[in-house]
């Protein structure tokens, strides 16, 4: 059977981000390189119809950090939901490439593994991190974003393919689910369907909710950022991985909904959520961690860190050169 | 020079008065309420767009506080402007619109092109050169200076010395930082994501899908709205000046297209197409629209009540009334007799605004009203 195989999460810095670093950085933290907390948020994958080829074409997996990432009032946009993480700003280039990478990204993860193990808390499950060296004089920033995510061992495979939600799901199903999603964004949560009613909990309510309730009628879902049709998102990875760990008993075959549908179908188009039956066999170790991977890749596709240049934005001179 | 011209247009705009009377139809302004007005009818329509309230010490004391400006995040754009290559087929295609029926002489000011859909047929470059007469333009060398750079964005040349220099980013690639899993999808191969060495040359049905961020500010001095640009590449990192021009069409690359401080922000700069023109442009645009608009309206009171008639649906809300003007507006009731033709309400405003951004920047979909 083929694995299931998880869009990773890519960062999106929207430019707002640096400046706000940079007078973080200058008015704040200045010298200090303690841990900050940032937060980010991501939305539903979409896809937009080619005009030429009417080809549909997705588009990325993104997290989204903006200029507001520092401020403690951070409120995501419509139909997002937030991600907290940890930034670390290096003062040298030399730092930034010295750091410890492992042991930074494991206290990422032993944190989101304490708050399901102990606190039993699906709030932690997107934690993400973040280090940077920001060169203020040549407005660049260097930067290095990781998503830590559980591997599952053996990995989760799916017997047939992952189908479009609206053909198991009826139409008052989805819509349903579409309103309780309106009034209430959040990123993991459970369906049932008993006599007819399709209701929403969140994920720490396994038990109670799922008591009584016939198998084929649960659905475990979370707000895919993905857009590929067969590959839901790197979020599903730590809510897998919080499920197998708490309810061992009753979690080795699971119906994933992978939400993309914020918006209603406008006319013409169909609903986007995916659905598929995964199963992974048996798991020898419950007690440790299990073992995390997440760092994001550079533009050439290697485990690096990414560089963003703002100069041609914001210096000045070359603003000068290209207004004739 | 460009310093002391932005400080001129930021006092010049800082002086010129607030614009009280609503005069959209008659030149195509509108006041700072009309641009809220239209702006809550833009957001209701296509939650896409939101209001912002930007940098609390740039707030606009003439728009409401968390209604500063309008913003839509991550609007796809598939294909280079730049990169429209023009057939025999896409200039019969191509239609140049008068509005000005009565003095049909071919004034080119006059005409405005119609977008194809998906593609962007342009009028000859020198054909139009209205557009250009109102900014302050420094180049002396004239055309020279434009094909020079319109040179260095297709092939190699100055735009490979913008983008980052690959060399400076440190050496710390780790590969071993993690073992290979074999749950992680592998990353997208085209047409997602092409090797960056081919993003300046790559043509054709290569897509090198880049996001925007589109923003839209009330300019008080030209009295109307401002677009703004910042765009990220495939690889999300954000874009140069010069890769921005590769998304205009090339009659207004290096003409109405600026990088400005944007000013609901202390420090971040944007693309910017300069408003000098749009008032002018919006006027005949909604001179077009309102004579349908007001045919339609006086063909439904004056013809017979047939409810839920089919041109409700496509043509309706263009004209469609509401007192407060800034509700959101409701169905209109076939039944009412008392209607007064009104015609174009303002509130469309900005959805008009849109379409004729449109033909700047072409292949960036901004216009999401093509979707109704």
């Amino acid at each position: 059977m083929p694995i299931v195989q998880f869009t990773p999460l890519s960062s999106l810095v929207q430019p707002d981000f640096w400046h706000a670093l940079t007078s973080l950085k200058i008015d704040v933290l200045k010298l200090s390189d303690a841990s900050v907390a940032i937060r980010a948020a991501y939305t539903a994958g979409r896809t937009i119809r080619d005009r030429e080829t009417g080809q549909e074409v997705p588009l990325g997996c993104e997290l989204v950090v903006s200029g507001e990432a520092f401020t403690e009032e951070f409120q995501p946009p419509a139909n997002a939901v937030a991600a907290s993480g940890v930034f670390k700003n290096y003062n040298t280039i030399e730092d930034f490439k010295a750091a410890d990478k492992t042991v930074l990204f494991n206290q990422v993860a032993d944190e989101i593994w304490t708050s399901v193990k102990t606190n039993h808390d699906p709030s932690a499950l997107n934690r993400f991190l973040l280090i940077a060296y920001a060169d203020l004089k040549k407005y660049k920033y260097y930067y290095w974003f990781a998503f830590p995510a559980f591997t599952a061992k053996p990995a989760w495979t799916i017997a047939s393919e992952w189908k479009p939600a609206h053909e198991e799901l009826s139409e008052d199903a989805m819509r349903a689910l579409h309103d309780a999603l309106v009034k209430a964004p959040r990123a993991y949560w459970l369906v049932r369907i008993r006599a007819g009613k399709t209701e929403v909990a969140g994920v720490e309510e396994y038990e109670k909710f799922f008591e009584g309730v016939d198998p084929a009628s649960q659905y475990i879902s979370f707000l895919d950022p993905s857009a590929l049709p067969q590959n839901p998102g790197w979020p599903l990875r730590n809510l897998l991985a919080y499920l197998r760990c708490l309810h061992p008993s009753t979690t080795s075959s699971l119906r994933v909904l992978c939400w993309r549908d914020t918006d209603l179908p406008a006319s013409g188009s169909t609903w986007k959520s995916r659905l598929g039956l995964i199963e992974q066999g048996i798991s020898e170790n419950r007690e440790e961690r299990p073992s995390a991977v997440g760092w994001e890749k550079n533009a050439q596709g290697r485990l690096g860190p990414r560089v963003a240049d703002l100069a041609p934005m914001m210096d000045p001179t070359r603003l000068a050169d290209q207004a004739v | 020079m460009h310093a002391i011209q932005q400080q001129f247009w930021s006092v010049r705009e800082y002086l010129s008065p607030v614009l009280k009377e609503s005069k959209f139809k008659e030149h195509g302004r509108i006041t700072p309420e009309e641009f809220v007005a239209a702006g809550d009818f833009l957001t209701y329509k296509f939650p896409v767009w939101t209001w912002e309230k930007g940098d609390a010490s740039k707030a606009r004391d003439y728009l409401p506080a968390d209604k500063q400006y309008l913003v839509t995040r991550g609007v796809p754009c598939l294909r280079r402007a730049t990169s429209l290559v023009y057939t025999d087929a896409d200039e019969e295609a191509e239609r140049l619109l008068s509005f000005d029926d009565a003095s049909g002489t071919g004034k080119e000011e006059d005409e405005w092109v119609e977008t194809h859909a998906g593609r962007a047929p342009m009028a000859e470059g020198a054909a139009n050169p209205g557009v250009i007469d109102d900014i302050p333009d420094a180049d002396d060398e004239g055309t020279h200076g434009v094909s020079a750079g319109m040179q260095s964005l297709s092939l190699g040349g100055k735009a490979a010395e913008e983008t980052p220099d690959l060399d400076e980013i440190p050496d710390m690639e780790e590969d071993d930082l993690e073992a290979g899993d074999e749950a992680t999808a592998a990353p997208r191969s085209a047409p997602g994501v092409i090797d960056s060495s081919q993003v300046e040359v790559a043509k054709g049905n290569l897509l090198q899908v880049r996001t925007y961020d589109v923003m839209i500010t009330y300019d008080k001095y030209y009295q109307t709205p401002r677009i703004w640009l910042l765009g990220y590449d495939e690889n999300r990192t954000p874009l140069t000046p010069s890769q921005i021009f590769q998304d205009v069409s090339a009659d207004h690359a290096f003409k109405t297209v600026t990088i400005e401080p944007f000013p609901h922000s202390a420090s971040l700069q944007a693309a910017s197409v300069h408003p000098c023109k749009h008032a002018n442009v919006m006027k005949k645009v909604i001179e077009r629209m309102n004579s349908t608009v007001v045919a339609d309206q006086i063909a439904k009171t004056s013809g017979p009540l047939t409810p839920g008639a089919g041109k409700e649906k496509k043509k309706g809300w263009f004209g469609r009334r509401n007192t407060s003007g800034k509700e959101t507006p409701l169905p209109q009731t076939p039944g009412e007799e008392d209607d007064v033709v009104e015609g174009m309400r303002v509130d469309f405003y900005l959805v008009v605004f849109l379409k004729f951004i449109a033909s700047i920047v072409p292949t960036i979909e901004v216009d999401s009203t093509t979707a109704m």
